[in-house]
């Protein structure tokens, strides 16, 4: 039998859609975490909103997806799926570490709007822009950030031999998008975010980072969590040093995937609201299984 | 002009199914004009790379760019005339 991993997305893209009549909305794993979050912070999931409180689009994006993934992993979990490994993309490493026991369900809810918050403070002061550009090789979009060298822009995510994210400011991005669109990309997409993450600007919050997490104790990892960088499972004592220095640094998810495959993974699961980690991994490699926890649970063919 | 046929809208059909992995799905299940992003089949950029790969290997025609691929991939049909006015110019 081939082994599994759980692969934790980044933030989604767009307001999750969780109208009454979604599925999802009578689930009992829905509603026990998100009542359980309610104690904890005043955002409301279904209502996509925090009560009394003006918020950016962004945190309440990041806060959904943390805790989307978290539902889904309890319900894939109950259903008595395990994984063999943990990997995950950007953001989705509070929920994969929370999923691994290295912290608790709370600990990630907290550590994901503190960050969230970090950003958007962030954000309102410095701005930033991201932007995905799908067709082009890597070398193509390296070539794109020399051009503008009047700008700092950076490749974000390695996403797969043809799928790049770019960081930096947003005159800069802007101008790369019409670039990579003359250069023949086949699409040049803008991202919600109003910073330039995974970038070496943000690398100057590491430090309000690791002040934020020194009093979290952090555990071994019940199950190995992939460190993107390394392509070695995060050891305990790697794990804050990881999160405090990952919103300045790129993803490497192509690496991931290529690593996983060789080391035996056959069975990738998305513990998600959405399926941009499973197209992903459907152009890195066409051979292995992959699905959406979130689009099965949809179709209600999760077995 | 030549005329798009229901063997064309077919295999277009199957090529969609088989590139983008949707097991469950049959070319029956996907409307011929409907929009194949957004509200239609929900395909985003990934599968948009995913279908210029599929032309190219199963149908010899080339989508040179964004501005092409946008008008190409507005409904199974559309793809449908372009591979047919591809395969004209040749």
């Amino acid at each position: 039998m081939g082994r599994t991993a759980f692969c934790f997305p980044g933030q989604l893209q767009e307001r999750p859609t969780l109208k009454e009549d979604h599925p999802l909305r009578r689930d009992p794993h829905f509603k026990e975490w998100v009542e359980r979050a309610s104690h904890q912070t005043p955002f409301d999931l279904p209502d996509f909103s925090y009560k009394g409180e003006e918020t950016g689009f962004n945190l309440k994006l990041q806060i959904s997806t943390y805790l989307l993934s978290m539902v889904h992993f309890y319900r894939l979990r109950s259903e008595g799926w395990v994984p063999d490994v943990i990997t995950e993309h950007s953001m989705g490493i509070y929920a994969a570490l929370a999923a691994s026991e290295a912290i608790t369900f709370e600990e990630g809810l907290w550590i994901t709007e503190s960050i969230g918050r970090i950003l958007e403070r962030e954000g309102a002061s410095s701005g930033g822009a991201m932007a995905s550009i799908v067709g082009l090789p890597s070398g193509e979009v390296e070539k794109i950030s020399q051009d503008l060298n009047g700008f700092h822009l950076s490749i974000a995510n390695y996403n797969g031999s043809m799928h790049f994210v770019l960081s930096g400011e947003e005159e800069g991005i802007e101008k790369a998008m019409d670039l990579a669109l003359s250069r023949k990309a086949i699409s040049a997409t803008r991202l919600t975010f109003n910073i330039a993450l995974h970038s070496p600007s943000l690398s100057v919050l590491s430090e309000g980072i690791d002040d934020l997490l020194k009093d979290i104790e952090v555990r071994s990892p019940r199950y190995p969590v992939l460190n993107h960088w390394t392509v070695r499972p995060l050891r305990r004592e790697e794990i804050k040093g990881f999160l405090s220095q990952e919103i300045g640094q790129p993803v490497y998810w192509d690496r991931c995937v290529e690593k996983l495959i060789q080391e035996g993974i056959s069975q990738f699961i998305e513990v998600g609201h959405g399926a941009t980690l499973t197209k992903l991994i459907r152009w890195i490699n066409r051979e292995v299984e992959v699905f959406s926890a979130g689009d099965r649970f949809k179709e209600g063919a999760v077995r | 002009m030549a005329e798009v046929n229901s063997e064309l809208i077919e295999k277009l059909k199957q090529l969609i199914i088989t590139r983008l992995k949707l097991a469950d799905m049959t070319p029956e299940m996907i409307e011929t004009d409907a929009p194949l992003f957004g509200e239609g089949l929900g395909l985003d950029s990934i599968d948009a790379l995913e279908l210029v790969l599929g032309l190219e290997k199963e149908f010899g025609v080339v989508i040179p760019d964004a501005e092409v691929g946008k008008k190409v991939f507005q409904s199974v049909r559309t793809m449908a005339q372009y591979v047919l006015d591809q395969k004209e110019g040749f």
